[in-house]
């Protein structure tokens, strides 16, 4: 197929049919913003987090103007730059915080569309090059482009009207923000851009220490899809560069290092135990003192490069799914997550829509994504309310919760596999006339 | 590790199994849940209760309460101040009963303004005097109060409990060992008295804005632990009815309520729950009977989610709460009745208990059921029922979802061309509902906020009949969709409304057993039986029959059974009318409840089940062709046939 064809296949969608879109998910937004559900939905814990809550940063805005240091208490958890940049977007909006999260929002939406457009496009080129390669039978797994090409207005639909995506808009959390570095730094990844991948891959990691294992994903991009070592080099100075100029920004020029123990203290030991969708507060809440040290090693090594190594090898072929894959790791399990980075990795899942038919745990997936996260509320309410259930229930959702995350990944992961089995022997899965099974290995 | 494994291995073979048996397997579960309800009464499915929190050490005191004659002389003189103000609160006399005890005394005004009518407003004045403890920081408080009933109310009366209040509070302003606070309180106007003072005292509004003006207090005691509401309907008490229902079925700690019923049992007074005292028979039969009724009763009430007594409204500040109703007669045999000093030494013994406690209650249970005053059956062992239940909506959408997933596939292997599903329109269809479901649930607010002409009307012609108005149009929905011609759109509407049904329930059961279990027991039935299907006589029992399940309907239903039970003399056409009128005043009653206390129930069934109810509804109206089905039997066959040859 010439590239030409392709271009009219990925132009499927219609710009206004996306205003059009864009435009009702702001209205939906404002709506929730304007009614007297906003401050239910900013208050709860899923949504906001003492890392990324509007409240706290407003406090630290008002303890600034005040010329107190914010860091000095255990209040703020964001870093200096983003505060000045907090200060600076609510003079640009004239204090309406609201305009500003809803415009940060739907531009991440028509960042990931771009994204995910890009991707669809190089991976059907991809296919096209290499299907003198392929099995004879394994036609049926061969991309689809009506549907394929599709695939970039579910992103920005499933982004858009996310519940998760929506609570944490309409909850002023700064997850907004964290997931616009996130969505530019995929955008310039997947456009060959370097030096803006690794300016806000840094960005992201200042914001929350986490991305930073997204170095390697990202050089596996550069090194399997653009296949370029200077584009390696150049990403990495440039992550190596901002890094630095954002350390020495964040640190007044050296001269400040106190918000390091609020930042990254506070990402990396854990001593707000306030409960979120994610897994440590409630094992921090119940251990021993004494092993609080090994098991703060034990969950953070898990988090970052317990699962990078063996993923990166296995899915190099396919940097994009494995930047998404090692994304998605951090959400599950870093220390504070919010409702807002879950939707922003399960708003990226259509992209991968040529793998669908692959997975298998889909329904289970969904059912018990429903499940707890309608049961979570609730369950919170019983127990910090009216003081009837406990902890241990509410555990058991964000439990269910990040086990269904888990399943997802690994079904996505799967499927990949096994696509590429087909791929490359065909329909027929039988060794020796026995129905053989798949490894991941 | 077994996550990283090939998935499809074994499951093929699970879902084939699962797509031939599904719906014997719902039928199973769905049997499996009412064997395991039944056998809840059973004695070997639950237990003795015990004592918990080691704190309380019940009843290990010498009991000291011997102010049985102040208690006589204080009603005596109530008695006649009552006759004095016919239908209002005595409060300069007890103001001043208080004042000479020695408490710090205060009085706290609260205003009702009518939901559906703003111009009438409803005043009322809560008396209450707080003892400090002499042995703390008045950081911690109980309570310990009572309704006021003016000589004219409905109600049986409670003078005698606040003889006995103000004769403890005489007895517990002399001792010295109170470490909390003790918060003497008398309300008005029953339920709305308590509310109103509760939120007086957290500062927070619980109902819709501009309802209930709770007023303020001047003066406040320490976090409230616990409280204990006296009901005494006479002097001499022969039986002591303990209630714990509180607002959206929340339930009082299972410690508090083993307290009281060990210190009626020690003061030697016949002591029941749900008018049921303790029950031993020999035949095991007799004895499952027994404990089923008075299980069943406790579920009934609880499932209204309306309080059965003033405790029910402390529960959802955390504040662990029961009512002791204590009355003359007695139905057990020959059992002896205690003057004003046996219950001052029940009270007194709770309070000395509830002193000990050194955290806030947090042992023991609080979701339960008790099929007797002395056993409990706890969440663990309950909430299997009402979970076999529900699981049988998920298996059935999991079915569903997978013979879909599987003829799609086969069309695509045929390539006959059946219309494409519109993803889109479902989500649509199902979001539509959902809104109107949320303009219903608004209706009652917006009639009497906007249509104030109105006013002359009565509140059922002004609210009810709108209401019914609005249900019985929602009923003509199907008729508007296009998409009922297609199988697979309804499929999987039919799917995302039981997956939907499924959660609720679940959610409705975590928070109030009795009330998901009830509405599970009836709707997951006929939900099972809606499919989308092409046979004319199927498709029409099934709108029978999931019209039977609307909300309205199962109310109406509900209500009139009461009635039949209520005045079981009446005439038939005499019981319909009065059901009509009570099925219309329970609607009204629970969209007041709804702005006055934040009872949900009404919330719940106008926002959630009447649009799920409208998306089963629609997809019992499901008309497509019937050459799709046989085409897909021709199919099977031939599947068959080569399955034959081979």
């Amino acid at each position: 197929m010439s590239l030409k064809k392709l271009r009219i296949y990925n132009n499927l969608i219609s710009t206004p049919r996306i205003i059009i879109t864009c435009l009702s998910a702001i209205i939906v937004r404002y709506y929730l913003m304007m009614s007297k559900y906003q401050s239910v939905i900013a208050n709860h814990v899923e949504v906001s987090t003492p890392l990324n809550s509007w409240k706290r940063v407003s406090e630290g805005l008002y303890l600034l103007s005040l010329n107190i240091n914010p860091y000095e208490g255990d209040l703020l958890h964001e870093t200096p730059l983003s505060l000045y940049l907090y200060k600076n977007i609510l003079q640009v909006f004239q204090g309406k915080i609201h305009l500003a999260f809803i415009t940060l929002d739907v531009t991440t939406a028509v960042v990931l569309y771009f994204t995910t457009k890009k991707f669809t496009e190089d991976l059907f080129v991809e296919e096209e090059e290499n299907k003198a390669t392929y099995a004879k039978d394994a036609e049926e797994c061969f991309l689809k482009p009506d549907k394929l090409f599709k695939s970039s207005y579910y992103v920005l639909l499933t982004y858009l009207f996310n519940p998760y995506i929506l609570f944490s808009c309409v909850g002023y959390s700064t997850t907004v923000f964290y997931n616009l570095y996130l969505s530019v730094m995929l955008f310039s990844m997947v456009h060959g851009i370097p030096v803006l991948c690794g300016v806000f891959l840094a960005i992201a990691a200042s914001v929350s220490f986490y991305p930073v294992v997204l170095v390697l994903p990202i050089t596996m991009y550069f090194k399997y899809a653009i296949k370029s070592h200077t584009k390696i080099i150049v990403n990495l100075t440039s992550f190596v560069v901002t890094s630095l100029l954002i350390f020495v920004l964040c640190s007044n020029f050296g001269t400040d290092f106190s918000y390091i123990r609020s930042v990254y203290g506070c990402i990396l030991t854990i001593p707000d135990l306030q409960p979120n969708v994610g897994l440590f507060w409630y094992f921090f809440t119940e251990m021993f003192e004494h092993f609080r040290e090994l098991f703060i090693y034990a969950f953070q090594i898990n988090t970052t490069i317990l699962y990078l190594i063996p993923v990166s090898l296995k899915f190099r072929k396919h940097p994009f799914l494995l930047t998404v894959a090692v994304n998605f790791i951090i959400t599950i399990f870093k220390s504070y997550p919010s409702v807002g980075d879950v939707g922003f990795v399960l708003s990226l899942m259509p992209s991968f829509s040529h793998l669908f038919p692959f997975s298998q745990q889909g329904f289970l997936v969904g059912t018990m994504l429903v499940i707890s996260t309608s049961l979570a509320p609730i369950l919170y309410y019983l127990w910090i309310y009216c003081n009837s259930a406990n902890a241990n229930f509410y555990f058991g959702v964000t439990l269910s919760f990040a086990v269904a995350q888990i399943f997802l990944l690994t079904d996505l992961l799967f499927s990949q596999v096994k696509r590429d089995y087909m791929l490359k022997y065909g329909k027929d899965r039988k060794i020796d006339g026995e129905e053989g099974i798949l490894c991941l290995e | 590790m077994g996550l990283l494994t090939d998935p499809t291995t074994g499951q093929g073979k699970f879902i084939k199994i699962l797509l031939k048996y599904y719906s014997y397997a719902c039928m199973l579960l769905y049997i499996g849940g009412v064997i395991w309800f039944l056998a809840l009464a059973y004695p070997t499915m639950n237990a003795n209760t015990y004592f918990s929190e080691n704190a309380l050490l019940p009843g290990l005191v010498k009991s000291q309460f011997r102010e049985d004659r102040e208690a006589a002389r204080y009603h005596e003189e109530l008695l006649d101040e009552m006759n004095k103000y016919h239908d209002s609160i005595p409060y300069s006399w007890l103001l001043a009963k208080f004042n000479q005890i020695g408490l710090d005394t205060y009085t706290h005004n609260f205003t009702l303004t009518s939901p559906f009518n703003r111009k009438d407003k409803f005043s009322g004045k809560n008396v209450y005097g707080i003892l400090r403890a002499p042995r703390g920081s008045s950081s911690e408080a109980l309570v310990l109060s009572t309704p006021f009933r003016p000589s004219t109310s409905a109600h049986p009366p409670t003078a005698p409990s606040v003889a006995i209040m103000l004769a403890f509070a005489k007895f517990a302003n002399r001792e010295k060992y109170w470490a909390k606070d003790i918060i003497f309180l008398i309300t008005e106007h029953e339920q709305v008295g308590v509310q109103a003072w509760l939120e007086a005292y957290y500062g927070v509004s619980c109902g819709s804005e501009n309802i209930l003006d709770h007023g303020d207090l001047r003066g406040r005691g320490g976090a409230i632990q616990a409280a204990i509401n006296l009901e005494l309907h006479s002097e001499r008490i022969g039986q002591m009815d303990i209630k714990i229902e509180g607002l959206n079925g929340q339930l009082p700690n299972l410690d508090l309520f083993n307290l009281a019923s060990k210190m009626c049992t020690k003061e030697g007074v016949y002591q029941t729950f749900k008018n049921k005292g303790p029950f031993y028979s020999r035949k095991p039969s007799k004895e499952w009977l027994n404990y089923f009724r008075n299980m069943l009763s406790m579920m009934g009430t609880q499932a209204t989610g309306i309080p059965n007594g003033n405790h029910g409204l402390f529960h959802r500040f955390g504040i662990q709460a029961l009512t002791l109703e204590g009355f003359e007669q007695s139905r057990a045999k020959g059992s002896n009745k205690i003057w004003f000093v046996g219950t001052g030494r029940i009270i007194e013994g709770i309070f000395r208990s509830l002193n000990n406690l050194l955290e806030r209650f947090h042992q023991s249970f609080f979701f339960y059921l008790l099929p007797s005053s002395d056993r409990y059956i706890s969440i663990s062992i309950y909430i299997p029922s009402v979970c076999l239940m529900i699981g049988t909506m998920f298996i059935k959408a999991c079915a569903r979802w997978f013979k879909l997933q599987e003829t799609s596939c086969k069309e695509m292997s045929t390539e006959t061309h059946s219309p494409p599903v519109r993803i889109d329109k479902i989500i649509t269809t199902f979001l539509v509902t959902h809104f109107f479901g949320v303009l219903v649930s608004n209706i009652p607010q917006f009639m009497s906020r906007y249509i104030t002409s109105l006013s002359v009307y009565e509140t059922n012609v002004k609210v009810f009949y709108p209401l019914l108005a609005c249900l019985v149009q929602l009923l003509f929905i199907p008729l508007f969709i296009r998409m009922r011609h297609c199988r697979k759109s309804m499929e999987l509407l039919n799917i995302l409304a039981m997956l939907e049904l499924g959660t609720v329930l679940i959610c409705i059961s975590m928070n109030n057993f009795s009330l998901g279990f009830f509405c599970a027991i009836i709707s997951v039935p006929a939900a099972l039986l809606v499919n989308p299907s092409s046979c004319r006589i199927c498709s029409y029992f099934q709108r029978f029959l999931w019209f039977l399940v609307h909300p309205l309907i199962i109310l109406t239903v509900a209500v009139m059974i009461n009635t039949y039970f209520l005045f079981p003399e009446e005439r038939m056409k005499e019981i319909v009318i009065r059901g009509w009128d009570a099925t219309q005043q329970s609607v009204i009653f629970s969209i007041v409840d709804s702005m006055v206390y934040g009872n949900w129930l009404y919330g719940v069934v106008t926002n959630i089940f009447i649009p799920n109810w409208l998306c089963f509804w629609i997809v019992s109206f499901c008309v497509f062709k019937e050459d799709e089905i046989d085409t897909e039997k021709t199919e099977d066959i031939t599947d068959k046939d080569i399955k034959k040859t081979n």
